[in-house]
């Protein structure tokens, strides 16, 4: 359940999962800023298929681990959704068109209209983060964002040091959780367990540190081991990504 | 006890800045030891699962509708716990990055926008840190970062998935944020790092005294 999403050989050398990270980002990125201008229910739909099909062609993602990405969709754009219908300005405007009325709740098409879109845009939001992380290795967008998007690498590295102490963090959590139901305390999620975790996730962060500091982390100059390229499939993505949103917020 | 030791190994130039500094920072403490990015980055990282979780369940709280929004300041913690251990330039907008970058990789619900939701979360925090030159750090200067972070979550709610939502509605949003934010942001972050600092794993951060 909770473990860094692993990605087949067949998702890393495929094209998606070729392209340089930071050119996925931005394309994600552009697709969001444009998803925010788009209001009708149809246009963030041809885009969440348009993600999807480019995740199970060129990111040949297994389809069941794209339904399974893709399942948190359904509560997240459900619960958008009806807050927009439910307390839609539509609802109290006398012009607008009443279809139904539930109680002290009038429903008009405005309001429906207007929920179904923003439904449909999380779905959008959803559909593309599922390919971006179904073909994004963690240590490889590293690597492409300290090389091509000049983010500071001590910060970058301390951070992915940090990201692969996250199945250890998810045993630990089993651990607090046993010796708690050992004590006889009822209720299996308490917020104090986030104040064991953290102080599990601080001491591992304390013996990184130590162990970076002894082999001279962000002390001079950096070698790459792992070059992130420049490559024609870069440029392809990421027009060919510029294109779709273009022609969805024009068109 | 091991900790000093740390402080002492990471900076050999700068031995004065691994002692407790009373809650004051100059020039040369705004510098990041490697300790300090890990553990603003461990802080993300465990919040990023925490995110995760969250997100995934915040579908399932919908009936609450606009109570929902007291909830809604888990997002926001690290924006304020990770300085306030800290206390370096930045902590804020990193540990938040980070914490969104987790839950994007782990496959949360909300994709490409934890990113951005992360960014404006944390840099509006971060504004109210640069203000205060990182130097002051009581229940009101975090309370007042806590409500910018969640303010700028607010707007960018508003017009990313509560577009067509009654402008009465997004107030009352706004303040069930407002509170949410005081009390588990705030408030929330002290009582962590208190208990953090008995637990014994804050030596070589500054305190209060």
């Amino acid at each position: 359940m909770l473990s860094p999403i692993d990605l087949t050989v067949r998702q890393e050398s495929s094209l998606l999962g070729r392209t340089n990270p930071v050119v996925k980002l931005a394309v994600a990125l552009v697709w969001l800023v444009g998803l925010a201008l788009i209001r009708d229910p149809v246009r963030p739909l041809v885009l969440a298929l348009a993600a999807i099909v480019a995740g199970l062609v060129l990111g040949r993602i297994p389809r069941a681990k794209l339904i399974a990405g893709l399942a948190p969709l359904v509560a997240a754009a459900g619960s958008i959704a009806l807050a927009n219908l439910v307390f839609a300005a539509a609802n109290t405007d006398p012009f607008a068109h009443e279809i139904a009325r539930v109680g002290p709740l009038r429903l008009t098409a405005e309001a429906i209209v207007g929920a179904s879109a923003i439904g449909a845009r999380v779905v959008a939001i959803v559909a593309t983060g599922v390919v971006f992380a179904q073909t994004t290795d963690p240590t490889r967008l590293v690597d492409a964002l300290v090389q091509h998007a000049r983010v500071p690498e001590r910060f970058a590295y301390g951070a992915l040091a940090a990201y692969r102490a996250v199945p250890q963090l998810g045993q630990d959590l089993g651990t607090l959780r046993q010796a708690r139901r050992i004590r006889g305390v009822a209720g299996t999620w308490h917020p104090k367990l986030l104040v064991g975790l953290l102080v599990r996730a601080i001491r591992h962060a304390d013996q990184l540190a130590l162990a970076m500091d002894a082999r001279a982390f962000g002390v001079g100059p950096r070698t790459t081991y792992r070059p992130v390229g420049r490559h024609w499939r870069d440029v392809i993505v990421a027009f060919g990504g510029a294109a779709i949103i273009v022609a969805l917020v024009v068109g | 006890m091991y900790s000093k030791e740390l402080g002492m190994t990471s900076t050999p130039t700068t031995p004065a800045s691994t002692a407790t500094s009373g809650g004051t920072s100059s020039a040369a403490e705004s510098r990041w030891r490697t300790r300090d990015i890990l553990v603003a980055a461990v802080i993300g990282v465990a919040f990023g699962v925490v995110f995760w979780a969250w997100g995934l369940a915040w579908g399932l709280f919908a009936p609450l509708n606009a109570a929902r929004d007291l909830l809604y300041a888990v997002w926001l913690v690290p924006a304020v716990l990770a300085p306030l251990v800290i206390r370096k330039p930045g902590a804020a907008l990193f540990a938040e990055l980070v914490a969104a970058g987790v839950s994007a990789l782990l496959g949360s619900a909300w994709g490409p926008d934890t990113l951005l939701s992360g960014f404006v979360q944390g840099a509006a925090a971060e504004l109210i840190f640069a203000f205060t030159l990182y130097r002051l750090w009581s229940f009101p200067v975090l309370s007042l970062a806590a409500v910018a972070s969640a303010a700028a979550a607010w707007l960018h709610d508003w017009v990313l998935y509560y577009q067509d939502v009654a402008i009465d509605v997004q107030l009352i949003r706004g303040l069930a944020m407002a509170v949410s934010a005081v009390v588990i942001v705030a408030a929330g972050s002290l009582a962590l790092a208190r208990s953090l600092r008995r637990a014994g794993v804050l030596e070589g951060f500054p305190t209060d005294g």
